[in-house]
């Protein structure tokens, strides 16, 4: 009897949600909505979109993530892009400048300051030599701090981008624009392009996963890691270190795996009825987000668990299970690759160092966070490589710009600490495995490391190199927004051929 | 005076660059002439005996045309040798005979036999027209063996690089390909030639193309390094372009005076240049000898409903690239490998050249589904259950040049019943039962393969698990 009460309360239920949709306003509302559609659809079609030129999308809303082919076969099948949020010093890495050294402590000439523009640098500031000591390394003989041990016993499976240069000077900006195309808002990132080309292997997995470490997200906040106007099923999925790798993905306390089938059934057997009823590609988008998010329930927690593997690895990575740290998140991204998932990145925060306290100096916080990293970036090589996966995972290094050759001198004073001011004209950035040609370098700056000389490297060709890594000409990977065609590289980029294998 | 004869001269080079396209009138125009007198011959098409006349007027208006953009093309100087000359009398035969056709009409005296000469006088002038613009090796191209995409060009190996002639062995078989076709015996643009020493230091339109010793005042090889959407690079984008290690060996020439007659222990060898060097005294070119991993024969589609059945199983199957029909299958997310599922690859096995089957429960016995897949080059059995027992039955794989065997059980042993492998160039042996001490046995029977056995360690240093303290702290 109560049964019958409630079937008829459902029934009734259904009914008025069904008459809902035949409203007199919405029939307006649709129909005005459906014209507007129409009109604008032709006129955009004869202001010169051509629908048959513009390349196709690749969005497949029944299945978003499926694996696609790209465009030629590329060497790369996976990316970990290893961000150091907050800008390193390239002059206490990488970039070997002796001239800086003898510059030491004297102001800095006139002619560098003449029509630039400092975040935080006033007046005339002096000059702060490398606060490290560099070697050759490799057969290569790239120049390397002794900031960086680990790393220079496998200078030849790297190859250094010496000049790379950006337009922004300030965090947020200069992270969008590294990892977006664009240092305003809403631009799909790297990884939702990457996503949106190839899908993922893994159908159980997400094909983008964000990994952070060092206490903070990166300036520029979760856009870096959008989609913009791509689907959002192609935005990177942020997992934690510590506790449940994504929040509420255990079943809460009384629903049972049975039952949280049971129900996803249902809520997918009315939404395919939505679709059989609207058509809206949108319906077959949620029904195989709600697939996958249950799914993940069980792969997500278990390739995010790093306490399983052996003791060998620990020691290579220097991971501590339970804590968030960076070689934490490298040691899962080398998982993650394994588990056929497609882009993988990696922001660690804290190495902007002003000089304004010890932890923010280039002589100690710098050197402190080279220690938290230097390990396990090189265990992440060397087991990728043991591994028969370092041909076909790229890994790129980098940051969102340089550092100053200059002593930060904020508001015209003297720091407590040596610090560089942020620097968008000259830094280093690096690649290794993927079709990257190990032991080769591209690019130089000037004795002091403060201009460009050669081989100027922007944001956009390093994203077209991992597209082309990838098997996708950066030019063609295209989406359609706003009446036309929107690319990672905007107008630019070119390859870095000279350090693909 | 001057300025009047330098524009003359701008004029007839203008004029003459329609020769492209005016040659196509007299071509087309004629032909047309001859196939409408040969039809009119017959009572159906009689009406058209009236338009061979005209045609014939003005296939021999533009054949006359064709002769003298022509011959203001020459003049530009951009062209020489005999394949020109012949061109432009063959195409002044044409034009005469034209004429000699057109006054035969007129007098109502078709001759068959001028028609048909004339037919195959436009043939051969047409030939080698096409002969300049293209290289006198387009049109049978298609039949010689080279195949465009080759992976690897056969060159001839020089026995002892340090003995060789700089010039003569490494540089001038670089311009011989990359530079002759437009600045040779045939063509010269720009005046420039390039196929002796001193017309190569007369240089050309512009000057001097090479100053021994000084690159960046050396035309030819700023105009190669020049990025490619310049108008200015050569070789012309169309062109097929130097690789870097022909690149590098002409930059080391002119950076080393350019020389013409020394040999190549008579310069100073840089260490970048050293290995370049010595990939000539190799067959084939070093750098183009990369390890390719998608053959270069195309294959036909694959079936659909079995590409279907694959995907309906969880298999991450897609082409390589998007217009390949060769295939890639990742069983990552497939659970509970059976024969059955390998049994579904059958019907793909001419496509399939890329297979991941890691963390599988693969076992021996399933092994002989893989054996048939003759076309794999990349094939990956990491952490499955394969011994030495089932390893064997992947002999047949002759293609294979990936082999991922980390984490099994496989023995050196096991490993040698793979010897008719020969194109193996990566195995991967990490946590398997040979030890790194077997890699020179392994070595021998594998002889192309780099064998990575594992197991990196990174030193333990003390600064790894300590920090700097602040000293102002103290």
């Amino acid at each position: 009897m109560k049964n019958e009460i409630l079937i008829q309360r459902l029934l009734k239920e259904a009914e008025q949600a069904a008459l809902q949709q035949h409203t007199r306003r919405h029939f307006l509302k649709e129909s005005a909505m459906g014209f507007g559609a129409l009109a604008l659809g032709s006129l955009l079609g004869s202001c010169g979109t051509n629908s048959s030129e513009a390349s196709s999308s690749l969005f497949d809303a029944s299945n978003p993530l499926a694996p696609r082919s790209p465009m030629f076969p590329g060497k790369a099948k996976s990316v970990i892009y290893l961000h150091m949020a907050g800008a390193p010093s390239q002059l206490e890495l990488f970039s070997y400048k002796p001239e800086l050294a003898k510059l030491d402590g004297q102001d800095c000439p006139q002619s560098l300051l003449e029509g630039k523009k400092f975040a935080f640098i006033r007046g005339v500031p002096k000059m702060l030599g490398p606060q490290a000591k560099f070697k050759q390394y490799g057969q290569s003989g790239l120049w390397l701090s002794d900031n960086l041990p680990h790393l220079s016993t496998v200078a030849d499976e790297i190859a250094m981008l010496n000049a790379v240069t950006t337009d922004q000077f300030n965090h947020a900006p200069a992270q969008l624009l590294m990892q977006t195309g664009s240092a305003r808002l809403g631009r799909p990132s790297i990884g939702s392009w990457v996503t949106y080309g190839m899908g993922s292997e893994n159908k159980n997995l997400p094909g983008f996963v964000v990994l952070t470490s060092g206490g903070n997200n990166p300036d520029a906040g979760k856009s870096v890691w959008g989609s913009g106007f791509l689907p959002s099923v192609y935005q990177g999925v942020q997992c934690r270190g510590e506790g449940d790798p994504v929040l509420f993905i255990k079943d809460p306390d009384g629903m049972d795996r049975d039952l949280r089938k049971a129900s996803i059934d249902a809520i997918n057997k009315i939404n395919h009825d939505q679709y059989a009823e609207y058509q809206d590609p949108e319906i077959l988008s949620r029904i195989a987000q709600y697939e996958m998010a249950y799914k993940m329930q069980i792969s997500v927690p278990e390739v995010m668990n790093i306490n399983d593997e052996p003791a060998y690895i620990h020691e290579m990575y220097g991971t501590e299970p339970g804590k968030t740290s960076f070689a934490n998140n490298v040691l899962l991204a080398r998982k993650l690759v394994e588990k056929g998932v497609r882009y993988i990145q990696l922001f660690d925060w804290g190495w902007d160092t002003h000089g304004n306290s010890a932890s923010g100096s280039v002589d100690i916080g710098l050197v402190n966070k080279c220690r938290s990293v230097d390990k396990p970036i090189t265990a992440l090589i060397l087991d990728l490589k043991q591994r028969g996966l370092l041909d076909e995972t790229l890994i790129v290094w980098g940051a969102e710009f340089g550092r100053t050759p200059m002593q930060e001198n904020r508001e015209g004073k003297d720091m407590p600490y040596k610090g560089r001011d942020h620097h968008a004209g000259a830094f280093n950035m690096w690649m290794a495995g993927g079709g990257i040609k190990g032991g080769t370098s591209y690019g130089e700056t000037d004795e002091i490391g403060y201009d460009i000389v050669s081989g100027k490297t922007e944001a956009f060709d390093i994203q077209a190199t991992i597209l082309n890594q990838l098997g996708f000409d950066h030019e063609k990977l295209t989406y359609e927004s706003q009446g036309r065609p929107f690319r990672l590289t905007d107008v630019g980029g070119k390859v870095i051929t000279d350090i693909i294998s | 005076m001057i300025i009047s004869s330098v524009i003359l001269e701008n004029i007839t080079e203008f004029i003459g660059r329609f020769h492209p396209v005016l040659v196509h009138l007299p071509i087309g125009v004629l032909l047309v002439a001859a196939l409408f007198q040969w039809l009119s011959s017959k009572e159906k098409y009689q009406s058209l005996s009236i338009a061979v006349s005209i045609a014939l007027f003005w296939g021999m208006i533009s054949a006359i045309l064709s002769c003298i953009s022509g011959y203001l093309l020459s003049n530009s100087g951009d062209y020489d040798g005999d394949l020109i000359s012949n061109h432009q009398w063959f195409g002044i035969a044409v034009a005469n005979i034209s004429i000699l056709a057109y006054g035969l009409n007129r007098r109502k005296k078709d001759n068959i036999w001028v028609t048909g000469l004339m037919v195959l006088l436009i043939i051969i002038t047409g030939h080698l027209g096409g002969s300049i613009t293209h290289g006198s090796d387009y049109l049978f191209k298609a039949f010689s063996n080279s195949d465009s995409n080759a992976i690897t060009t056969k060159r001839i190996p020089i026995p002892d690089i340090n003995e060789a002639l700089v010039y003569n062995d490494v540089i001038r078989p670089i311009l011989t390909a990359k530079c002759y076709k437009c600045h040779g015996p045939d063509k010269q643009k720009g005046k420039l030639r390039l196929d002796m020493p001193d017309l190569i230091l007369k240089g050309g339109k512009g000057g001097l193309v090479l100053v021994g010793g000084k690159v960046d005042e050396s035309e030819l090889i700023k105009r190669i390094l020049l990025a490619k959407d310049s108008d200015d690079h050569m070789p012309p984008l169309e062109q097929p372009q130097l690789t870097k290690s022909e690149l590098d060996l002409l930059h080391w020439w002119v950076s080393s005076g350019a020389d013409f007659n020394k040999k190549v222990n008579a310069l100073v060898q840089t260490d970048k240049i050293k290995p370049v060097l010595l990939a000539l005294q190799s067959e084939e070119v070093k750098e183009e000898l990369k390890l390719s991993d998608v053959p270069a024969e195309s294959v036909e589609i694959a079936d659909a409903g079995a590409i279907k059945q694959l995907q309906e199983r969880g298999i991450a199957l897609t082409a390589v690239a998007q217009n390949s029909n060769y295939l890639f299958a990742n069983f990552v997310a497939v659970e509970g490998l059976t024969e059955k599922d390998l049994q579904l690859l059958d019907p793909i096995r001419k496509q399939l050249i890329w297979l991941k089957l890691g963390d599988s429960n693969l076992k021996d016995q399933m092994l002989g589904s893989i054996s048939a897949l003759s076309s794999l080059t990349r094939l990956s059995l990491e952490r499955t259950a394969i011994t030495d027992q089932g390893i064997g039955q992947l002999k047949n794989l002759e293609k294979l040049q990936y082999l991922n065997l980390l984490g099994t059980k496989v023995s050196a042993k096991g490993l040698e019943q793979l010897k008719s492998l020969k194109e193996l160039r990566q195995i991967f042996l990490f946590q398997t039962s040979i030890k790194p001490e077997e890699a020179e046995q392994l070595k021998k029977i594998f002889p192309k393969a780099m064998i990575d056995f594992g197991g990196y360690k990174l030193q333990f240093l003390e600064s790894d698990t300590t920090e700097l303290k602040d000293p102002k702290l103290k």
